[in-house]
């Protein structure tokens, strides 16, 4: 017979979509809450350290580079109002990657056991990073204020907006990551180098100008220093992501096609390898 | 011409083959894998197949208990993994009608740090519930599992009797309509596994259907209405619980006293 198979499954007939839908999304809510809690389980100050790790960073960084590189932003805003409104989002990036590449790899036991949709597993260390994420904007809003900056009606258009496209760019770069991390391990220690150096190469701690003046247009080629970019200008200047978002557009539709293609291919062979 | 209620086929296994290619472990580091690109390259084109299933063809209607035996190695457990859907088949085609509950090894995806009743909402939404129905049968699932006070403790704090308990008690608990049991059972103590055998003999009685996959030959006889016997990945013998069982001795007994001779079973 022919190299074909086929495997068909009928759970109550006529409303598999709509309730496998439902049931996918009370999955990835579940194991949301389960990965939130579980991070600073047995800490004294549990969620607080959402907003205290990133602001305690900030200050590392404020201090070495304001104060002991003395970097000019050519922004008018203090360098702490400066540096967190591009590093908010990049933690949600960066510990969003780092913190699903191993998300099938370490849950072998789950994956070999039990079937349900797998990739709610790298999507839940997304979104229980984009509710840091969400938690530390207030902090943000605090600040600005505390600056004598009002955020404006635009945020209400320009925040949920940039959220979806970044959400949208990690769902596909976390199949993609978590996908292979099963057959080779060794990339979630180099995703780990990597991110760092992805750091230094967005325009964070530095303004895109200064980067654009060196590099030129190269820049496009890092579909986060647009994305980056964009954050900053809604939270500091209450401007709207223009034309200019463009390489982190192209980068999500890439990311979740790369993504979604990689994952189904590699799906099938996860049990022969975990 | 739809088949009556009771007799409908729930589980259809077309000429299933299941082929495990046996990946050589330098698969995993990409060090040795760059460095030594063409001996890897050609390690993995050749890498060794094992067929654990070879067009194997089974149907199981519903309500039906159907006991799997045979030695190590037959195949058993890939045969209940294909149906439940965690190893996809290599040829043949697999129908499979209602909600799969495998109970393949209890309480996995329990997570230590987090509580037993936590862990039990998860594990149900895993196996298929909906949040609400998972809140719903919380108090059932407690009540079975013996847990008491402990079910609001992380599950580190459990002994591993205590952990067996509560995931069998979800398992049984999610409105199976089709429940895979590999095994499991020989866990817990005596009272315990009455108390499972109890609640699956109630199950069957549900018109649940039931495949069970296990050595304990006295179980296939007391509670399958079938018995398979699978060898190296082929179906050796199908039918009346007692006389497969027989038959499985028998060849068994074949096999390791060599001085025994061909007999007429």
């Amino acid at each position: 017979m022919a190299a074909a198979s086929s495997a068909s499954y009928a759970d109550s007939p006529g409303r598999l979509n709509l309730r496998g839908l439902a049931r996918t999304w009370e999955l990835l809510l579940l194991l949301t809450a389960r990965d939130v809690k579980l991070r600073y389980e047995g800490t004294v100050l549990g969620l607080l350290w959402t907003l205290a790790k990133p602001l305690l960073q900030a200050l590392v960084f404020t201090f070495a580079l304001s104060t002991v590189l003395r970097i000019k932003v050519g922004y008018d805003v203090p360098y702490v109002l400066f540096l967190l409104a591009a590093l908010f989002p990049w933690t949600w990036f960066q510990s969003s990657i780092q913190s699903s590449a191993a998300s099938f790899s370490n849950n072998a036991a789950l994956l070999k056991k039990v079937y349900f949709p797998r990739f709610v597993l790298p999507l839940s260390a997304v979104t229980s990073q984009l509710l840091h994420f969400a938690l530390s904007i207030p902090i943000l809003v605090l600040l600005l204020v505390i600056a004598g900056y009002y955020p404006g009606p635009e945020w209400l258009l320009g925040v949920p907006l940039l959220t979806a496209i970044q959400l949208l760019m990690l769902a596909g770069a976390v199949l993609l990551v978590a996908s292979f991390n099963v057959f080779v391990r060794d990339l979630e220690h180099l995703v780990e180098v990597l991110m760092t150096l992805w750091l230094y190469l967005t325009p964070i701690l530095y303004p895109l100008s200064m980067l654009r003046e060196r590099v030129g247009p190269v820049i496009y080629l890092n579909p986060m220093a647009s994305l980056i970019q964009a954050w900053r200008d809604l939270f500091l200047y209450d401007q709207l992501p223009g034309i200019d978002i463009w390489p982190a557009l192209v980068f999500t539709a890439i990311a979740l096609v790369a993504g979604s293609i990689t994952f189904k291919t590699l799906e099938g062979h996860f049990e022969a390898v975990l | 011409m739809r088949p009556s209620y009771s007799d409908q086929e729930v589980i259809i296994l077309e000429n299933v083959s299941k082929r495990y290619l046996l990946y050589p472990q330098r698969m995993v580091e990409l060090k040795r894998a760059l460095l030594h690109l063409p001996t890897f390259l050609k390690a993995t084109r050749s890498r060794q197949p094992f067929w654990a299933l070879r067009d194997l063809s089974l149907t199981i209607r519903r309500g039906e208990s159907v006991g799997i035996i045979g030695p190590n190695g037959a195949g058993k457990s890939t045969l209940l993994r294909i149906v439940s859907g965690l190893a996809p088949l290599t040829k043949g085609r697999l129908t499979v009608r209602g909600r799969v509950s495998p109970l393949l090894e209890l309480g996995a995806g329990f997570h230590p740090q987090i509580s037993g009743r936590e862990n039990a909402i998860l594990n149900a939404v895993l196996l298929g519930l909906s949040r609400k129905e998972a809140q719903e049968k919380l108090p059932d699932i407690v009540e079975f599992s013996e847990l008491g006070g402990f079910i609001g403790q992380p599950m580190r704090t459990y002994s591993s009797g205590m952990y067996v308990r509560l995931g069998f008690a979800v398992a049984v608990h999610v409105k199976p309509e089709i429940l895979l049991v590999d095994e499991v059972l020989a866990v817990g103590d005596a009272e315990f596994q009455r108390k499972c055998f109890a609640h699956i003999e109630k199950l069957r009685q549900d018109k649940v259907t039931i495949v069970l996959v296990t050595h304990d030959l006295d179980n296939v006889k007391r509670f399958c209405e079938r018995a398979v016997l699978l060898n190296q990945g082929v179906i050796a013998a199908e039918g009346k619980p007692q006389e497969v069982v027989d038959e499985y001795l028998a060849s068994h007994f074949e096999f390791s006293a060599a001085t025994a001779s061909r007999g007429d079973f």
